[in-house]
């Protein structure tokens, strides 16, 4: 007992570090089998993941080391005319799901399967940049107005000011505003981008603002100024550290809604052209065949799900990763339920 | 009385908010002496608290606002220092022990992390590596503390091992040091078995475990005062008793000052030297705790020691005192206490306050009393 500092100290920061990031491994891994959700959550992330990146990265590789252009998406085209049984009423044909088209086609004969994979980069890429761009704008904009919001003082003028741009903002619907914008800019998927990352951050900065005012009077952040800490280690330690977690979870919800929002740019005509193979484009552009081809619509409307649904699964996740009492809760979930009992009768009111 | 660390002279506090202007600390002075323990003690909401969080400017202003008075510790006035240099005082210059240990622990940080950082301000500032200078106080005299190995690890000087380029910015205090240091403070307020105490979050804790770290916390601050707001009033009857007799036992190993507030008369006795009992905002009696206990020389304070229970014998029903505190924002004028006191005339309903006066006979003494008739007050029932 007496001699557990000698013992560590002879240790070393290295292996402490090491242990450290050891048993974080393992929690993490506890969180994930206590809550399978999460687990599927994770595991679809990383696949969406890893697609999107073969599928920018594999063509321009390929064309270096074969000298042509090998790319991931099973693009199988149609060849010849359509058996008449497909024809529909105004003329188009399409083939239904079959074993050479998984998802089958589309009323111009491309393969949905395709398309939607090809559409994949596109629109990960608007998710995250939105409300990568919105998350660090709006929530830096919040946590200012939120911590330094004493009236009468030059923080006090600061906040006053972001929140009143905030609420001018907030008072258009981001969605008309979007519009407004994405039409002054011209058509495009980088001026379409702009016009949602110019509407997206308002709400971050509302959400931030309001998080950091409930903290900021905690007990635990007065103890930590009466410690000594610093005016700018108790905003990043204290205050931060403990409004991180709604804010985690309602981005990951967010990627989806910039999603569909975009799409819905696109659908009126001011986002990325029709041809260009974009979740929400599609669903709206196959929006007429519903009824005689709804594997179209329901193929491009089923990835946008899917992303939404597994971005949201690893949200929920990350929260009872990032509250520590949440996580305890999980530890025991995981437990074999005698055990579980012991160990909450033995923890401490 | 030239050596006091802490000074405090006509002290005014106000709160103001919608309903209107609380007057909740008016005209307090008092004084400090080094090792002392001055109690605090009175009702809810007379003021206790907004003292308490005054002294190292904690309260959050507005709506609290400093209306007078000055704040002297160690001949540093703290109400005419910048703001930025606050940071500065706390911690090291004034340690603090919260009333609500359940709260006081950052929710999302291991104990090991927040013992750490207090123990690395400490360090930082002894060794000069704060960006902003420091400020010269005294630490508190662990040269008289009982435990030389306490004293060791607390007092050895750490050379930064890892400075890189600029002075401030890569200053770091060696992380072995910190963790000892952190472990030595977890054994000094008696956590058996620290190692693993550092590993948990707080809300594994229970809340005299909690409070025990908090205790550790401001400790490792080596304050040259330490506040104890209520230190055990969230506390249950045998955890408050536990964490008392910590707290008495580490007055004797280190020997600093403590202003200890209370609502709690028996703890008042048990802790401290001197006591000062607060009614309404203001200072009503100061001095000596046996002197006061013994022969209280305020109608209220003879009142209230009236109604503390005595475990010995059972005299039925305990005496009350008629009538209420008065509302903060409508304070009647003269004497706060006139309303209630069976010794009010006419001269105590009339004018400000009576001072805190020493008794006729003794123009010298330390037992002071803001009454106009203070010898009468030894005949009350």
């Amino acid at each position: 007992m007496g001699d557990g500092t000698a013992v560590v100290r002879d240790e070393g920061a290295w292996t402490r570090r090491r242990r450290f990031l050891t048993a974080a491994a393992k929690g993490f891994l506890r969180v994930m089998r206590a809550n399978p959700l999460t687990f599927i959550g994770f595991i679809m992330v990383v696949i969406i993941a890893v697609l999107a990146l073969l599928i920018l990265v594999v063509p321009p590789i390929s064309q270096v080391l074969l000298g042509h252009a090998v790319s991931i998406l099973p693009y199988d085209p149609v060849i010849g005319d359509c058996p008449p049984a497909l024809y529909n009423a105004a003329g188009n044909c399409a083939y239904p799901p079959s074993g050479t088209h998984v998802l089958g086609t589309d009323n111009l004969n491309r393969d949905m399967f395709s398309r939607v994979l090809a559409a994949l980069p596109l629109d990960l890429f608007i998710g995250f940049t939105v409300t990568g761009f919105a998350l660090l704008v709006g929530g830096g904009l919040g946590l200012v107005a939120g911590f330094w919001d004493t009236p009468r003082t030059l923080g006090g003028f600061v906040s006053a000011v972001i929140m009143r741009v905030t609420d001018i903002f907030l008072a258009f619907p981001s969605l008309v505003l979007a519009l407004a914008i994405a039409a002054s800019l011209g058509r495009g998927t980088g001026p379409s981008i702009l016009a949602i990352l110019f509407t997206w951050w308002p709400y971050y900065v509302r959400l931030v603002r309001g998080e950091v005012l409930a903290v900021k009077h905690q007990p635990y952040v007065v103890a930590a100024r009466a410690a000594g800490v610093s005016n700018l280690r108790i905003l990043f330690r204290h205050v931060l550290r403990n409004v991180i977690e709604p804010v985690v979870v309602y981005y990951t919800l967010d990627v989806g809604t910039v999603i569909v929002t975009f799409s819905t740019i696109s659908f009126i005509g001011i986002g990325v052209p029709l041809n260009v193979p974009e979740w929400g484009n599609m669903v709206l552009g196959y929006e007429t065949y519903l009824l005689s081809y709804p594997w179209t619509i329901l193929s491009a409307g089923a990835a946008i799900f899917v992303t939404v649904l597994a971005l949201s699964l690893l949200g929920d996740g990350l929260r009872d990763v990032l509250d520590p009492r949440s996580r305890r809760v999980l530890a025991q979930a995981a437990l074999p339920s005698t055990l579980a009992g012991v160990s909450a009768a033995k923890a401490p009111g | 009385m030239t050596d006091s660390i802490l000074r405090i002279q006509n002290l005014t506090i106000d709160y103001v908010v919608g309903a209107g202007t609380f007057h909740a600390v008016r005209n307090v002075s008092l004084d400090m002496s080094p090792g002392r323990v001055l109690g605090i003690v009175g009702e809810t909401g007379c003021g206790k608290s907004t003292l308490a969080h005054a002294i190292p400017r904690l309260l959050s202003e507005p709506p609290a606002k400093i209306v007078s008075g000055s704040i002297v510790l160690q001949g540093i006035d703290l109400l005419q220092i910048p703001k930025w240099k606050l940071p500065m005082v706390r911690g090291t210059g004034i340690g603090m022990i919260f009333q609500e240990p359940i709260n006081s622990l950052n929710p999302s940080y291991r104990i090991y992390d927040q013992l750490a950082e207090a123990v690395r301000i400490r360090r930082l500032r002894e060794l000069g590596l704060t960006r902003r200078g420091s400020i010269d106080l005294e630490p508190f005299d662990y040269a008289r503390s009982k435990t030389p190995k306490t004293l060791d690890v607390l007092t050895h000087a750490v050379v930064p091992t890892t400075r890189l380029g600029g002075k401030w910015r890569r200053a770091r205090v060696d992380d072995e040091e910190i963790r000892a240091a952190v472990l030595e403070y977890l054994k000094l307020v008696r956590i058996n078995d620290p190692e693993t105490i550092l590993q948990l979050y707080p809300h594994e804790l229970s809340g005299g475990m909690r409070q025990r770290v908090m205790i550790a916390m401001a400790l490792s601050g080596k304050p040259t005062l330490l506040i104890a707001d209520e230190p055990t009033s969230a506390l249950d009857i045998t955890i408050q008793a536990q964490v008392l007799t910590l707290m008495k036992e580490l007055m004797n190993e280190v020997k600093t000052s403590i202003l200890f507030i209370s609502h709690d008369l028996g703890v008042i006795a048990e802790m401290a030297d001197e006591i000062g009992v607060m009614y309404a905002g203001s200072l009503v009696e100061t001095g000596p705790v046996a002197e006061v206990f013994e022969s209280p020389r305020h109608p209220y304070t003879k009142a209230l020691l009236r109604s503390a229970p005595n475990k010995y014998k059972d005299e039925g029903p305990l005496p009350s005192l008629p009538g209420s505190v008065p509302n903060l924002s409508q304070l009647p004028p003269g004497c706060p206490f006139h309303p209630r006191c069976i010794l009010a005339r006419e001269v105590c309903r009339e004018g400000s306050s009576p001072p805190l006066a020493p008794p006729k006979e003794a123009p010298e003494s330390t037992h002071r009393a803001a009454c106009y008739f203070s010898e009468e007050v030894a005949t009350l029932p």
